[in-house]
C-alpha cells in the first residue's frame, strides 16, 4: 500500500514537472511578434458573416477585416497574418497554450471568460432584436404588451422575457421551427441575437428588425493571452486610432452590409474607437 | 496537517434537491396539467366518437365503406403523433390548442375503432337477426342489444387506450402548447433545475394517471359483475 501511495506521488511529482515544463514562454510579446515577423489571430472558418473561408479559400469577414488591419498597423503588411481556425468552444484554449496571439472570433465579453483570457476594447456589441412583420411592426418593448412573442426556449431572449409580466411567450425547441411559426403568424415578433435576426429579416421580405436593442446589450471584443497587457493596450490605443477614421463602420459597409441590408442602422452593431 | 474529508457531500448531493424550488414550481405545473387534461378530454371523447363510427361501419359492412376506413386506422395507428402534430401545425397552419386535439382524435380514433370492432366481432351476429325478428329495429337492435354487450367486452381495451393517449399528449409541446413537459423543459432551460423539473414532471403525470387508471379498473370489475353476474 505505502509502496504504490509512493509510486503515484513520485508519478504525480515527474508528470507536474513535465507538464510545467512543456508550457512554452510565451512568445506573443510586441517584439516577439515583430521578431517573427507574422501575428496568429483566431477566426472562425464557418460563421458568415463574422469569419468565413470563402469559395477562393480566402478567410474573410468583419473579424477578418479588423484582424488584417491589425497585422497592417503591427508589421506594416496586412497578408502578415497566421489565420487559425476555431470552434467557439476552443476560443480560450488557443490563446492559453500559446497557438495564437490574438483571438477575433465574435468572441462576448462575459465575466467568466475575463477570468481565463484578458479582453481589450470592444469593436463590435450584441444585445436581443426583435423580428417582426411588417404589417404589426414592433419598434418598442411595450408594444409587446398583451401580444404573443416566439421564442426559442433557453436563449438569452428566452431568459429576458420570462422575467417580464404581460408577454406571452410561444415556445419553440427548435430555431428553424420558431422562424416558420413566425411567417405563420403565430406571433407579433420573435426575440432572438439581435445579429441573427437581423441577417434573417433581411433574407424575408415583409419581416424586419424594429427593435434591436433589447437587453443587455454585450460588447465583443479581441482576448489576449492572461496577462499580456502590452499587446492587450496595444490593441486598445490601434482601436482608438481606428476610430478616428470610423473603420468599424468601413468594416460594416464591406463585410456585413450585404447580409444585414440597407435598413439597419450599423451603429446599433458596430463599436467605434473602443467606446463601448 | 490534512484537512478534514468529508465523505458525505459526494454521496449526498444526489439526493439534495432544492425542494423549496419544487414547490415554487407547483403552481405552473397545476396550470399546465389543466391544459394536459383539457387537450386529453377533448382528444380523447372525439377518438371515441371516430372510433365508434369507424367500428360500425366496419362491423356494418356498409358498401363502400370498407376500405377507406380501414386506410384511415392504419394511417393513425402507423404514424407517430409527433409527426401528425408537425403536418397540422407547420404544414395545414391549425392552431397550437385545436392542432393537439385533432392529432390525439386522429391517432386515437384508429385505436378507438380496433377496440370496439373487437366487441362488437365479440357479440354473435345471430342477435342481430333475432331482435330483428322480435320487431326492434335496427338502429335498437344496435344500440340496446349490442353495443351494451360489445362495450363491456371493449372496456379493458378501451380503458388502455384512454391511459395510453394522455400519456400520449406530453409531445404537444413541439407546438409551442405549454402541457406539463413544457413547464419541466423551461425549468431546465431557464433555471437548470434538471432533476426537480423531471421529478416534479413524473409526479404531476402520476396524480394525472393514477386515479384515471384505478376508475378504469373499478369500471373493469363493475362490467364484469353486469356480464357474468356475482
Amino acid at each position: 500500500m505505502k509502496a504504490s501511495r509512493l509510486v503515484t506521488l513520485f508519478a504525480a511529482t515527474v508528470a507536474a514537472s513535465l507538464f510545467s515544463g512543456a508550457a512554452p514562454a510565451a512568445d506573443d510579446s510586441l517584439a516577439a511578434i515583430k521578431a517573427r515577423g507574422v501575428v496568429k489571430i483566431a477566426v472562425f472558418s464557418d460563421k458568415p458573416p463574422f469569419g468565413y473561408v470563402d469559395k477562393f479559400g480566402k478567410n474573410q469577414g468583419y473579424d477578418v477585416y479588423f484582424a488584417r488591419r491589425f497585422a497592417r498597423e503591427l508589421l506594416g503588411d496586412e497578408n502578415k497574418i497566421e489565420f487559425v481556425l476555431v470552434e467557439p468552444a476552443a476560443r480560450v484554449d488557443v490563446l492559453e497554450s500559446g497557438r495564437v496571439d490574438i483571438v477575433l472570433a465574435n468572441f462576448t465579453v462575459t465575466p467568466e471568460r475575463a477570468k481565463r483570457v484578458d479582453f481589450a476594447k470592444p469593436y463590435f456589441k450584441t444585445a436581443i432584436g426583435v423580428v417582426s412583420n411588417d404589417n404589426t411592426p414592433i419598434a418598442r418593448e411595450g408594444d409587446l404588451q398583451g401580444k404573443k412573442l416566439i421564442v426559442i426556449r433557453g436563449t438569452t431572449a428566452d431568459v429576458y422575457f420570462s422575467k417580464i409580466k404581460g408577454i406571452e411567450l410561444v415556445k419553440y425547441d427548435q430555431i428553424g421551427d420558431a422562424f416558420q411559426a413566425l411567417r405563420d403568424g403565430r406571433g407579433v415578433g420573435l426575440a432572438q441575437d439581435t445579429t441573427l435576426v437581423l441577417a434573417w429579416a433581411n433574407e424575408n421580405k415583409g419581416f424586419s428588425v424594429k427593435l434591436g436593442d433589447v437587453g443587455n446589450v454585450d460588447p465583443i471584443a479581441p482576448a489576449v493571452r492572461k496577462g499580456n497587457t502590452e499587446l492587450r493596450d496595444w490593441i486598445n490605443d490601434t482601436l482608438v486610432k481606428l476610430g478616428k477614421e470610423r473603420f468599424a463602420h468601413a468594416a460594416y459597409d464591406a463585410t456585413l452590409k450585404p447580409y444585414y441590408g440597407g435598413d439597419t442602422n450599423p451603429d446599433d452593431l458596430v463599436v467605434e474607437g473602443g467606446e463601448f | 496537517m490534512m484537512p478534514p474529508v468529508s465523505y458525505a457531500t459526494g454521496a449526498c448531493k444526489v439526493f439534495s434537491l432544492d425542494y423549496a424550488n419544487m414547490l415554487e414550481s407547483a403552481p405552473l405545473f397545476a396550470r399546465a396539467a389543466l391544459t394536459t387534461l383539457k387537450i386529453s378530454t377533448a382528444g380523447i371523447a372525439l377518438a371515441l366518437i371516430i372510433g365508434l363510427a369507424c367500428a360500425f361501419l366496419l362491423y356494418l359492412r356498409i358498401p363502400l365503406a370498407g376500405r377507406p376506413v380501414r386506410a384511415y386506422i392504419e394511417l393513425s395507428r402507423n404514424t407517430p403523433l409527433l409527426v401528425q402534430l408537425f403536418l397540422l401545425h407547420f404544414g395545414l397552419k391549425v392552431d397550437a390548442m385545436p392542432c393537439s386535439v385533432a392529432a390525439l382524435a386522429f391517432l386515437g380514433g384508429g385505436y378507438m375503432a380496433e377496440a370496439l370492432r373487437g366487441g362488437l366481432e365479440a357479440v354473435e351476429r345471430a342477435q342481430i337477426e333475432s331482435a330483428l325478428s322480435l320487431g326492434l329495429s335496427r338502429w335498437q337492435t344496435l344500440c340496446f342489444v349490442i353495443l351494451p354487450q360489445a362495450l363491456i367486452v371493449a372496456v379493458p381495451a378501451l380503458g388502455a387506450n384512454v391511459i395510453f393517449l394522455l400519456k400520449e399528449t406530453s409531445v404537444v409541446s413541439v407546438v409551442a402548447v405549454t402541457d406539463i413537459v413544457a413547464v419541466a423543459k423551461d425549468l431546465i432551460s431557464l433555471y437548470y433545475e434538471t432533476t426537480e423539473a423531471l421529478i416534479m414532471l413524473v409526479l404531476v403525470y402520476l396524480v394525472l394517471l393514477l386515479p384515471i387508471c384505478l376508475a378504469i379498473r373499478h369500471l373493469e370489475r363493475r362490467v364484469k359483475h353486469v356480464a357474468f353476474g356475482n
